[in-house]
């Protein structure tokens, strides 16, 4: 950054010196909130989710007890042990990260192949498609829900794995369809004219020069996928019943630990089992945190 | 391919033909899953809407538009359509405002350095933590969230407020509170997806933008509402129609969250939460796909502005 | 996978192409006409003879059950658990069909999990139909969906051939199934309703349980003198708990003619004195309640009762087991009938709310319905009753099962109540079966009313409207109850 400083800012900057003085005071009471500002939202995102763990220690009236911010008394993981039998939180987890795996890796390669015609070719029926597409974004998922049901039913896939990721990236196509569609039309044709003019197939052009120009797009459309599938609940009740519960997505688990908590008053195994939720996600975003925040960046100013 | 002695009319022919092979073979995964898996059931619902089917044996009556005429004058009905509409301007509205503000005192706030324009101190840790909520499923979020609204002294805010002196407050039973409290959740959870959005659109801004108003003595309100504010519009659009989808999910929260489901007094109800009640629970699917689809005409309104919003960009390249 | 094996995958397929080409085109009167002649074939078929899986009857095998049939059961597991099915009438099923194999699911989701698969007609044999999110039983009764009973209480019963089985029961439980004047629905836990109370603190205290609402009112006025609150329910999830409690005192004071009334949507019925006072009355012992109290759920509140916290909670005889894990040995449980409002109440004070409740459905269109149906009589049996109870934690329906068993404080308690009561029993209501838009309206309006928020006059005209409602709702089939 430095090289790139040019000599007139420099002396800009120079005779600047005074003025920055006098605005130091203000700046000083300005950056003090700030910081309060800031450290009261880091309390209000991290206390809960502190709370959360610390709850999966304590004992039920404990928890229901008066004191809702009291350190627990005594460190137990009786509560851990339970949830992890119970809720099968682990299975949960491996189920929904093949399941969301797979289908975000389909939903971008057909969701991209999609808006790159879309955006790129003239022909008829192009803004027809385009806005059967962008439809779906307008209709409540859950008012298909048993239609739906027959359709992947008689297909025979109603129960299995693979039925549910065929509907997530069917439900995952419009959003993605719509934002790449707009993506793919920022892109500079120059590139990819001249590719063509060397001889490159639709085809190669396609995956060898716009979808690695494309990437930024791609990235933050797939953290979004990612992100949403994670979350889908409606779904996966309708199509995987209660009678294969080892297919069960982590959702499914969650929301049947909650009910069984109501029912059976078990506070802590519930918190323990959210606990069981929160950390892996966490730690895979502390991980990946860098590249999804570029991954975003990159995607969103576009 | 390119054998024999084709004319330029026949090697056109070629490449026509050749371009819409490649236009087919792109379209026809993508467009069979949707048309299957999603219009097709969705055409369903929207013929469902005309009869007055209990959603469980296959022989719907057809009604006509009765269910629609039924809908004018259905409380219920209409207090979630206004809560929706509430949803979905106040909610991308707070949102924006918050994470625009810490964006803007991560990027910009700690003045420039070096000639170049940077945030306070440790604003690198904070844009990681704000982003926390963002990769919780709902469902965590919703049941977590049930502790810490507890309206008597063992709720964590409840706790929170006593330790400061202030009486309980009734978060999600005061029926002018509740939805806000609702909404409170879903700005909690999306504020730090959009600080790093925004920052993303705040570091493009080139730095000798802000020298140069620097320079002429800008405080930091003014680089804020003058500059950084325009530069990023388009990415603050963006960040509404996110959002606005966003808030049809509002309903696995209210479920959870609210008294009732929907209350009290329908104070929380929205029209994700209706539809879904109508149908699982009375077991009207004709009615409850009466609703879907006056909500979908509703969100066309909504769709017509995310329309804009890309023919924006189509204009800036 | 399982579920889309055999044949009602042919007739899905059937359903679905009709459904998508046919309706979807012809999209006027005439779609109607066409679906109904396509589908008359199937809704007929509810005798499970017409199943075609059923073998010879025998006097030991009423129903024909095919040995080798597999059956499939759906068990709500809520504050029953499931074990009293996996543990007691599942192997009492495979004991006496070897050859069968049992599948058992268990689900808090009844709707979510079951609507799409009546809809496809792959539905499982038996169903516990029970928790907030169950199936409407009156729904699927009109659809044609649900077996009609008559031929399992007529049945011998298990433990003496020489009786019916409905004479094995305790008498109303038949009735409290009708639909449409038949028995759709095995309601198979007898339940007591009322106050509920740790008899030690009480004793403790030197409190007693009230008798009238004037005692009501001076005993929350002590209690609450001791720090305590003196009654509570949860408005978030169980205000149904205290709607039974003002349909209770309503009955007392007019008779049950008014449940029944109420059930029939006569006009009016809602508007009578009778609830008016009633509500009035319960609003009074409102103001008794934290206001933080609509914002928890029953559990929560059922806890702090066990911490003593809370004095009088209302709720049936399935709370004791429920708590089980939370009680201390400080706290016993024990039940009070609702006070007495008038000196002129129809029925004393003694009079408690006993009723059949926990409902299990055998749809029509099940697989093995002889099954279903055998199954049903093992549960009806001594044994499969007996076994309820010590795995559940509560009675059943027939009569003397739990004989023999040491009861818990609470059961007996609420089962001196109901020795005490005799023939003074409070109907059970069914529209809360019958017509859940009606049911949720009245969750929705005594949560208003309990807290503050509307007078007993406006709630009586809120349910008198959604009532006048339902009735003119002509996609909503009225039902109709004499006794």
């Amino acid at each position: 950054m430095m090289a790139t400083q040019t000599d007139a800012v420099r002396v800009a900057k120079a005779s600047h010196t005074a003025s920055r003085r006098r605005q130091k005071n203000s700046a000083g009471v300005f950056g003090a909130l700030s910081h309060v500002a800031l450290i009261v939202w880091t309390i209000l995102v991290v206390g809960p989710i502190l709370w959360t763990f610390l709850a999966s220690f304590k004992t039920n009236p404990e928890i229901v007890g008066d004191a809702p911010l009291a350190l627990p008394e005594s460190f137990s993981w009786a509560s851990w042990g339970r949830a992890w039998e119970k809720a099968h939180i682990g299975r949960y987890m491996l189920n929904t990260v093949f399941v969301v795996g797979v289908s975000t890796l389909f939903t971008m390669l057909f969701g991209s192949m999609a808006a790159y015609v879309l955006a790129r070719y003239r022909f008829f029926g192009n803004r027809a498609i385009y806005y059967l597409f962008v439809s779906g974004l307008s209709f409540p998922v859950f008012l298909a829900l048993v239609p739906l049901f027959f359709v992947v039913r008689n297909l025979g896939l109603i129960d299995t794995h693979l039925g549910v990721i065929l509907v997530y990236i069917a439900y995952s196509l419009p959003f993605t369809v719509f934002f790449l569609t707009a993506f793919f039309k920022t892109l500079p044709n120059s590139v990819a004219e001249a590719a063509m003019m060397d001889g490159a197939s639709h085809t190669r052009t396609f995956f060898q020069i716009m979808v690695p120009m494309a990437r930024p797009g791609l990235i933050s459309i797939t953290i979004f996928n990612i992100l949403g599938q994670w979350n889908q609940y409606l779904l996966p009740i309708v199509l995987l019943s209660g009678s294969v519960e080892d297919k069960w997505l982590i959702t499914q688990g969650i929301a049947n630990i909650n009910t069984t908590a109501g029912y059976e008053a078990d506070w802590p195994g519930l918190f323990a089992a959210l606990s069981m939720a929160i950390i892996p996600m966490l730690i895979v975003y502390i991980i990946f945190q860098r590249q999804i925040q570029s991954g975003l960046t990159a995607g969103a100013v576009k | 391919m390119r054998q024999g002695d084709g004319g330029l009319a026949a090697r056109l022919l070629n490449a026509k033909a050749r371009k819409y092979g490649f236009i087919f073979s792109f379209l026809v995964i993508p467009l069979i899953l949707y048309v299957v898996f999603v219009i097709s059931p969705y055409a369903q619902a929207f013929y469902i809407s005309l009869t007055n089917w209990r959603g469980i044996s296959a022989n719907p009556q057809f009604i006509g538009f009765e269910n629609f005429t039924r809908l004018l004058d259905d409380d219920v009905f209409w207090a979630a359509v206004r809560h929706h509409g509430l949803l979905l301007l106040a909610m991308p509205l707070i949102t924006i405002a918050i994470a625009l503000f810490f964006s803007f005192l991560l990027n910009l706030g700690g003045g420039s350095r070096g000639g170049k324009m940077t945030g306070v101190w440790g604003s690198k840790f904070y844009r990681v933590v704000y982003f926390f909520p963002q990769v919780l499923a709902v469902a965590v979020v919703g049941v977590l969230f049930q502790a810490i609204y507890r309206p008597d002294q063992t709720g964590v805010l409840n706790g929170i407020l006593k330790w400061v002196g202030v009486h309980q407050v009734g978060w999600l039973i005061n029926t002018d509170l509740a939805l806000w409290s609702i909404m409170g959740v879903v700005v909690w959870q999306s504020v730090g997806f959009y600080v790093v959005l925004f920052s993303a659109g705040m570091s493009a801004i080139p730095s000798d933008v802000f020298e140069a108003a620097a320079l002429d003595g800008a405080g930091r309100f003014r680089l804020f509402f003058s500059i950084t504010l325009p530069l990023i519009w388009d990415t603050i659009q963006v960040g509404w129609v996110y959002l606005g989808i966003a808030a049809f999910d509002c309903f696995a929260l209210v479920q959870v969250l609210s008294v009732d489901r929907g209350g009290p007094d329908n104070a929380t109800t929205v029209l994700p939460l209706e539809i879904w009640r109508t149908a699982f629970t009375f077991s009207k699917f004709g009615y409850a796909s009466a609703m879907g689809v006056a909500l979908f005409f509703l969100t066309i309104t909504f769709a017509a502005l995310s329309l804009r919003v890309t023919r924006r960009e189509r204009i800036e390249l | 996978m399982s579920n889309s094996a055999g044949t009602p995958r042919e007739i899905t397929r059937r359903q679905m192409l009709r459904r998508i080409g046919l309706t979807a085109l012809v999209a006027g009167p005439a779609a109607s006409m066409l679906s109904a002649c396509a589908t008359s074939g199937g809704s007929s078929a509810a005798s499970p003879t017409a199943a075609g899986s059923g073998a010879a009857t025998s006097a030991a095998n009423p129903f024909g059950v095919k040995a080798d049939a597999p059956l499939e059961v759906v068990i709500f597991k809520g504050g029953l658990g499931d074990s009293y099915a996996t543990d007691v009438h599942e192997p009492l099923y495979k004991k006496e069909f070897p050859k069968a194999s049992v599948k058992h699911v268990a689900t808090q989701q009844i709707a979510q999990t079951l609507q799409p698969r009546f809809a496809s007609g792959d539905v499982p044999d038996f169903i516990a139909n029970s928790g907030s999110d169950l199936m409407d039983n009156g729904a699927l009764q009109t659809e044609g969906q649900l077996l009609d009973l008559t031929q399992l209480f007529d049945a011998p019963s298990l433990d003496d051939p020489s009786k019916k089985v409905r004479d094995t029961l305790i008498p109303g439980t038949v009735e409290s199934g009708l639909i449409a004047g038949k028995p759709y629905i095995l309601n198979y836990v007898s339940s007591g309703y009322g106050l509920w109370y740790n008899g030690k603190l009480f004793k403790e205290k030197g409190w007693t349980p009230p008798k009238t609402f004037d005692e009501f009112k001076t005993l929350c006025e002590t209690i609450k003198k001791a720090g305590i609150t003196p009654y509570a329910y949860a408005g978030k999830n169980a205000s149904y708990y205290q709607y039974w409690m003002i349909l209770i005192t309503a009955a007392k004071i007019e008779g049950n003619q008014l449940l029944i009334d109420i059930d029939n949507l006569e006009d009016g019925a809602w508007t009578r004195d009778s609830v008016k006072q009633s509500a009035a009355a319960w609003a009074e012992i409102g103001k008794y309640m934290d206001k933080s109290y609509e914002g928890l759920i029953h559990t929560e509140v059922q806890t702090r009762q066990n911490q003593d916290k809370v004095a009088l909670y209302p709720s049936g005889s399935w709370l004791e087991n429920e708590q089980k894990s939370n009680t201390p040995d400080t706290f016993e449980y024990a039940v009070t009938p609702t006070p007495s409002l008038t000196p002129s109440d129809k029925m004393p004070f003694e009079a408690i709310r006993s009723a059949a409740g926990e409902p299990y459905i055998i749809p029509s269109k099940g697989k093995n319905t002889p099954g279903a149906l055998e199954y049903a009589r093992i549960m009806l049996s001594k044994e499969g009753a007996k076994g309820f109870t010590e795995k559940s934690g509560s009675l059943t329906v027939v009569v003397g099962a739990a004989e023999g068993l040491s009861l818990s404080p609470g059961l007996k308690s609420i089962n001196d109540a109901q020795t005490a009561a005799g023939a003074n029993i409070v109907t059970y209501s069914s529209f809360e079966n019958w017509y859940k838009e009606l049911e949720t309206e009245l969750r929705k309006q005594t949560n208003s009313l309990m807290f503050g928020r509307i007078s007993a006059d406006e709630f009586c005209a809120k349910m008198q409207k959604k009532a006048d409602a339902v009735k003119a709702d002509s996609s909503t089939t009225k039902q109709n109850r004499t006794v």
